[in-house]
């Protein structure tokens, strides 16, 4: 039998290797709506069924929540919501659980968009948090809403509050606001926190504000964006980085109110290992077409 | 004529280039005062910016139900949506609120425009896992170097990559904090060199193409 | 029905269209764009009447006098010009006014923050001091400020620029550091592109999160009833599609 068998090798090998290569060519040629079928269901399930896994608090977003922290009662903190409802899954979390902080540690909070498309958003984000806490319009925050020109508001801010935001969102004229008491221009603030989804963003908060008018600042961001911002963290220029969902989730687990960010971890844990198995199976596919392929050649 | 179409354009970028690139190092009251005027100016020419900029698609659509070209209907849906919401708008005096309560305008926010921008978005989920799938493959050293980076940055940033392997969270930590920002920063510096090298050659006329429209 | 609950409706339906293009670009998706686009644009220009028209421009004119703000009007207008052929060039002030103002606030600012400021964080000393006894090397990879961890920042700045800039031709030593920037530069794209994963996931969490919400019975469970109905319509539109003969190209 072994003589047979040893003669046979190479053709049933040949045939063996055939058959692999068909089915490894074919699995790399999917239906991708088998694909999206896969992501859909582990987005889907763990939001319906979430286990909780426990999230690890980074030092970046630890800088932005020490830094409010330790800011005394009735500093004024600027919050501008730099993003539209095409970032909301990533950033109206962060800003919730901002808001919630800053407004427990009775801080004085300005907020305002930079994002023509995000004004409404913003508006809903700020009521409601302000309405959660007891908070008061004018009194304890305010809402300045949306001017257009980026860069030349953030420089017109630093120059006279007054002139680039004459009236808040509900038009009530913003001279004479409680809330702004000994604020005339950026210079008189004490912490500001730019939750942005581009430009004007992060970046152009710095550039044209902070370069100038010397107050502390934090950043939020997306997750597309969040490694582009690392060197200004690094160099000091911002004091701490909320990262997409998951910054927002540590930064919920910070001030110890779970929301969507948290809950939408589990799902989140699933896509990225699901799209890990995708790739692993991808590249596994690949080198055995190439060693067929050499082996062809050979 | 030549003189007020063609040159008289540079001479104010060149004027004004100067002048706020100056103004930075002058911190006299007169030149703050000339600052808070002259970036005020800019909030409200930045808003007829924007109105010529969504403006343009104006005159496609329309020139699309006219012709009754392929597709015309969804330019009139376009329109329809565009009239509606300015009207819903202008009757809610552009609030998306008043006092807490929602407006007409701020349903239209809220229950049309959110829900489309994000979902238009969110699919883009579909089609990087998709192309992952497709083409992320180690067919150089140097694409097995950025694969292995993906991987470890994936799995260090959700909670179950770092409850499988506990190493990977401080790993991606260092990879973002340290070799990232290094890169980072060499292509910001490059890039900001880039930009000044730009509003250089604008301000002195060098560049012209920001001027456009209109015969010479 | 209650407004909200119906905008749940509406929002679920106009999510489940768009969502439809994942198994094909239908007539759904092509009219959810639109309508997206439409909105849209009606969206910024009322906020851009009520904000630049009335509160920066009509309300500081008539209450406070201020009547220079009819000077940037006068440039805004001269920039609509763009619509009118033959005056077409005038819009050349209004640009050459912003392009200008833009470059010459850009200049000075982009020095200081982004060159300036990451220079000098770059060239951080390569040795600590740490108390009386003297100088100390700290290896701690996992503190981003340790003395290694800055060798290592130096040195992918520094290659990387190198590999950017210089465009003499890389061999030898040249080589060595080229090789070396790539690689810096393949191991922050793979953390771009872990990070870019990472936050498109995050926008379908949040979206099939807001549809969980409308399964609930308070509303009428619009998900439910409306991913029948999508579905169902997809059908009928696969079946009508395959019954049509193929259109020549």
């Amino acid at each position: 039998m072994r003589g047979p068998a040893r003669l046979f090798s190479p053709i049933t090998d040949h045939v063996s290797l055939i058959t692999v290569m068909s089915f490894a060519e074919r699995m790399l040629k999917i239906d991708r709506r088998i694909i999206f079928l896969v992501i859909g269901l582990c987005t889907l399930l763990p939001l319906l069924y979430p286990v909780g896994l426990p999230i690890k608090i980074s030092s970046e977003v630890r800088g932005v929540y020490d830094h409010i922290e330790s800011l005394p009662e009735g500093a004024t903190l600027v919050l501008s919501l730099d993003f539209d409802p095409a970032s909301k899954p990533e950033l109206y979390p962060q800003a919730i659980a901002l808001l919630r902080h800053a407004f427990k540690k009775n801080l004085r909070v300005i907020a305002l968009t930079l994002w023509v498309s995000g004004t409404g958003m913003a508006e809903q984000i700020v009521t409601q948090v302000a309405k959660e806490l007891g908070k008061e319009t004018g009194k304890d925050y305010t809402f300045l809403g949306w001017s257009p020109g980026g860069q030349a508001v953030i420089i017109n801010m630093g120059q006279d509050l007054y002139s680039a935001f004459p009236s808040d969102y509900s038009g009530k004229p913003t001279k004479g606001l409680p809330v702004l008491e000994g604020v005339r221009n950026l210079k008189d603030i004490t912490y500001l926190v730019s939750l942005g989804a581009g430009r004007p963003g992060v970046e152009e908060w710095y550039v044209f504000g902070k370069d100038k008018y010397k107050f502390e600042m934090g950043g939020g961001c997306t997750g597309v964006m969040a490694p582009g911002l690392y060197p200004l963290l690094r160099s000091g220029q911002i004091n701490g980085l909320i990262g997409g969902l998951r910054g927002a989730a540590e930064y919920e687990s910070l001030i110890d109110q779970k929301g969507k960010a948290v809950a939408g971890m589990d799902a989140q844990s699933a896509t990225h290992v699901a799209i890990i198995v995708l790739v692993i199976i991808c590249n596994l596919f690949y080198f055995s077409m190439r060693q067929q392929k050499s082996v062809g050649q050979g | 004529m030549i003189f007020l179409r063609r040159q008289l354009p540079i001479i104010i970028t060149l004027i004004t280039g100067l002048l706020f690139a100056g103004q930075y190092y002058v911190p006299h009251p007169a030149s703050e005062q000339m600052l808070t005027s002259a970036t005020k100016w800019m909030q409200i020419i930045g808003g007829f910016a924007l109105i010529l900029g969504v403006t343009s698609l104006f005159h496609q659509h329309a020139v699309k139900i006219g012709r009754q070209e392929a597709g015309w209907g969804y330019s009139l849906v376009l329109y329809v949506a565009m009239l509606g919401t300015i009207a819903v708008g202008l009757w809610a005096n552009g609030k998306e609120s008043v006092d807490g309560a929602m407006t007409a305008f701020g349903w239209v926010y809220n229950f049309m425009m959110v829900p489309l921008q994000g979902t238009m978005f969110a699919i883009l989920a579909f089609f990087i896992a998709s192309a992952a799938y497709r083409s992320f493959r180690a067919r150089s050293r140097e694409a097995a170097v950025l694969l292995v980076a993906a991987v470890i940055v994936m799995m260090g940033r959700v909670p179950l990559g770092e409850y499988l392997i506990p190493l990977s969270g401080d790993l991606s930590s260092w990879i973002l904090n340290v070799l990232n920002s290094s890169v980072r920063r060499a292509i910001l510096i490059g890039v900001s060199l880039g930009a000044i090298a730009l509003s250089f050659k604008i301000i002195f006329g060098v560049e012209r193409s920001y001027l456009g429209g209109g015969k010479e | 029905m209650d407004a909200t609950v119906f905008g749940a409706w509406v929002a679920t339906g106009l999510t489940l269209l768009i969502f439809s293009f994942l198994y094909k670009d239908t007539p759904l998706f092509k009219f959810a764009e639109h309508l997206y686009v439409g909105v849209s644009i009606g969206y910024t220009i009322v906020k851009t009447y009520d904000t630049v028209i009335m509160h920066l421009i009509v309300k500081p004119i008539v209450e406070n006098g201020e009547f220079a703000l009819l000077i940037p009007v006068a440039i805004g207008m001269l920039m609509l010009t763009r619509y009118v052929p033959k005056a077409a060039w005038m819009s050349r002030y209004a640009f050459a006014f912003i392009v200008g103002m833009g470059s010459g606030l850009a200049i000075p600012r982009t020095i200081s923050s982004f060159i300036l400021k990451q220079v000098e964080d770059t060239i951080r000393p390569l040795l600590s001091m740490a108390g009386p006894d003297g100088l100390t090397f700290s290896m701690n990879l996992l503190n981003p400020a340790s003395n290694l961890n800055a060798i290592i920042i130096l040195l992918g700045v520094s290659s990387v620029l190198f590999y950017f800039f210089f465009s003499i031709e890389h061999s030898g030593v040249g080589k060595a550091v080229a090789r070396t920037g790539i690689m810096f530069l393949m191991i922050a794209f793979g953390a771009a592109f872990g990070y870019t994963v990472m936050a498109r996931m995050s926008l379908l969490i949040g979206r099939l999160t807001d549809l969980i919400e409308f399964s609930d019975a308070s509303y009428g469970r619009p998900t439910l009833w409306l991913v029948v109905v999508t579905i169902g319509v997809l059908v009928v539109l696969s079946r009508r599609a395959q019954r049509e003969p193929p259109q020549e190209s």
